[in-house]
């Protein structure tokens, strides 16, 4: 089971949906998690929303009790509230990116992605993860073509992922593919 | 007796509650309303559950309810809170039950369940006293919208909405002839989702353009519109077709739009259902040009009727988005009650299946005052001044009926 949580966003069913051509979803509020479905899990999906990270004490300390255990996905939000908890910081950017389609380039740092290939992707974000970041285990592996903002993470020592995009988009080309793999990780 | 003429004609003149709906070929006008019901959070789940459970289809044409979901009942049904706010105490939420349905085509067709009600006594000249004031009161200056719209633009900067649309009021003292006002509306602007109620005391007019839910069976359809461009000497349809293709900021507020309604459906569908049936086309109207998506998906077997309304309502193109939030941060800063604006008009019918719009450039009459509504959207690269001006340039042809 997938577990989905939804950080009340206008987008959390599009990503349900998309991630039910891999297994069940349960889909829950951040402030309302279901112990046993979540124990029952084998992927956990902060989903994107509204605000920044530190606005959801919840779910980061339910993002640090997992961490390690569970496989772990990020989205827009999501992604940010992975780094703000490894030591990331989390700023507004000069330009605004909702409805916008861009074109991503896959980094050599990539295990789970062809090196150098790239995807077009929707985005739906005001803030983004400020550079230079440094992190043992995270590492960035894809990155905007354009205005090189940091588009993925991927940790294979604890099996965290994030994707700033979203996969959900229609604007997404090949989101189902983006998932799979995450899946298959 | 009366000829189907007469009879609307004579309907029409009279103050006899009725209600109009635009449909495809023309207009229906429903009347006889028999049974009306004041709906609160409390009491809609009984509403809807009597509405699928009339009996009989004793009308060919039309058996269920009509009416509609205001904007703060749409709020409350989603868990959404409304801080003390001016109202006129206005009902949340009406709907009829229509005894008698008459076709507006080519030609007139009626059909009743009433064996007379061609002779019915109620059928005389108003003798009420109609009246208007043309000057209007905005019940928010260009000081105090500005102040908003910089507050919001703030919100978007900071990620808390990434698209909100501000509610502006204009006020005048009237008794309006709602159906003459009406068909003076449709001659200048008729939209497919046009609507009027006229009721003993209110009545409701709206060219809204915008269908927010269709439901046949276990289909449904939205049609969000984002994005407009007003007519001009200069502009044809090809033109506005290369407007919409080629502007970044109508496209990004149009990709938005489309991502919240397919999640709204995701919602209330079965999985893999939900597709973009025609992407981002141009309908032409008689002073403008829309943008529009039309969305379809199947409906699980588990969805009722209330899930659809929770999962839709209040429609996203004119709130903004994420939808929970941004609702939050509307009804902490704004200090008018919005009424009808923004809610649903439509009909449930007993067979389960659904049409709603949603309430836009609407007029409501009530206890003497005229209130009309408009909303545009907060982006950031946009004024509050140009914002301010493309309200005034919605409630246009609302506010030009009184001068007519």
């Amino acid at each position: 089971m997938i577990y989905l949580i939804d950080h009340q966003d206008s987008f959390t069913y599009n990503l349900a949906h998309l991630l039910e051509n891999f297994d069940d979803v349960y889909v829950s509020n951040y402030f309302k998690i279901n112990n046993e479905k979540l124990r029952q899990s084998s992927l956990v999906v902060f989903s994107p929303g509204p605000g920044e990270p530190k606005d959801y004490p919840k779910s980061n300390s339910l993002y640090k009790k997992l961490k390690g255990k569970k496989k772990l996905l990020g989205i827009c939000l999501g992604f940010q509230l992975i780094l703000y908890n490894e030591k990331g910081i989390i700023t507004p950017q000069k330009n605004i990116y909702h409805g916008f389609q861009s074109k991503i380039k896959v980094l050599n740092t990539s295990k789970l992605f062809k090196k150098n290939g790239y995807f077009i992707v929707g985005r739906y974000h005001s803030l983004k993860l400020n550079e230079p970041y440094h992190s043992k285990e995270i590492k960035i592996t894809m990155r905007c073509m354009s205005s090189k903002v940091a588009m993925a993470v991927e940790d294979h020592k604890n099996k965290i992922f994030g994707f700033q995009f979203h996969p959900d988009s229609f604007l997404t080309h090949n989101g189902k593919q983006l998932i799979q793999k995450i899946i298959s990780a | 007796m009366l000829n189907n003429r007469e009879y609307l004609n004579r309907l029409f003149e009279s103050d006899k509650p009725l209600i109009i709906y635009k449909d495809t070929n023309g207009y229906s006008v429903y009347t006889d309303l028999s049974d009306k019901i004041i709906i609160r959070k409390s009491n809609i789940n009984n509403f809807i559950k009597k509405t699928l459970s009339s009996k009989k289809i004793k009308n060919k044409i039309f058996d269920g309810y009509i009416g509609f979901f205001g904007y703060e009942i749409c709020c409350e049904l989603i868990g959404v809170k409304i801080p003390r706010q001016r109202n006129n105490s206005f009902p949340k939420s009406i709907f009829y039950k229509p005894q008698t349905v008459i076709k507006m085509n080519n030609k007139i067709f009626i059909e009743s369940t009433l064996p007379n009600f061609r002779y019915f006594k109620d059928l005389k000249k108003t003798n009420k006293k109609f009246y208007y004031k043309n000057n209007f009161n905005v019940n928010l200056s260009l000081r105090q919208y500005s102040n908003l719209f910089h507050q919001f633009s703030k919100k978007i900067r900071q990620g808390k909405t990434y698209q909100i649309k501000i509610c502006q009021k204009y006020r005048n003292k009237s008794k309006i002839d709602s159906v003459k006002f009406f068909w003076k509306l449709m001659k200048a602007n008729s939209s497919p989702e046009s609507f009027l109620i006229r009721d003993k005391n209110y009545s409701i007019i709206s060219c809204s353009p915008e269908t927010l839910i269709e439901k046949n069976k276990d289909k449904i359809i939205t049609k969000p519109i984002a994005g407009t461009l007003k007519k001009t000497s200069k502009t044809s349809l090809n033109k506005a077709k290369v407007f919409f293709k080629d502007n970044k900021k109508e496209n990004k507020e149009h990709n938005m739009i489309v991502d919240m309604e397919r999640n709204d459906l995701s919602r209330i569908c079965r999985s893999g259902t939900v597709k973009i049936e025609k992407i981002k086309f141009v309908e032409e109207y008689k002073d403008l040009y829309h943008y529009v998506t039309k969305i379809t998906g199947v409906l699980k077997k588990t969805t009722k009727i209330i899930n659809i309304i929770k999962a839709m309502m209040p429609g996203g193109s004119v709130i903004g988005c994420p939808k929970i939030n941004t609702l939050n941060l509307l009804n902490n800063l704004e200090n008018d009650s919005r009424n009808i604006f923004t809610g649903s008009f439509g009909y449930i019918k007993s067979n389960g299946d659904l049409r709603f719009n949603i309430i836009i450039r609407s007029l409501l009459n009530y206890k003497d005052i005229c209130e009309i509504s408009v909303a545009s959207g907060i982006i950031l690269g946009s004024t509050a001044k140009k914002e301010y001006q493309e309200n005034y340039i919605k409630a246009k042809s609302l506010l030009d009926i009184f001068k007519s």
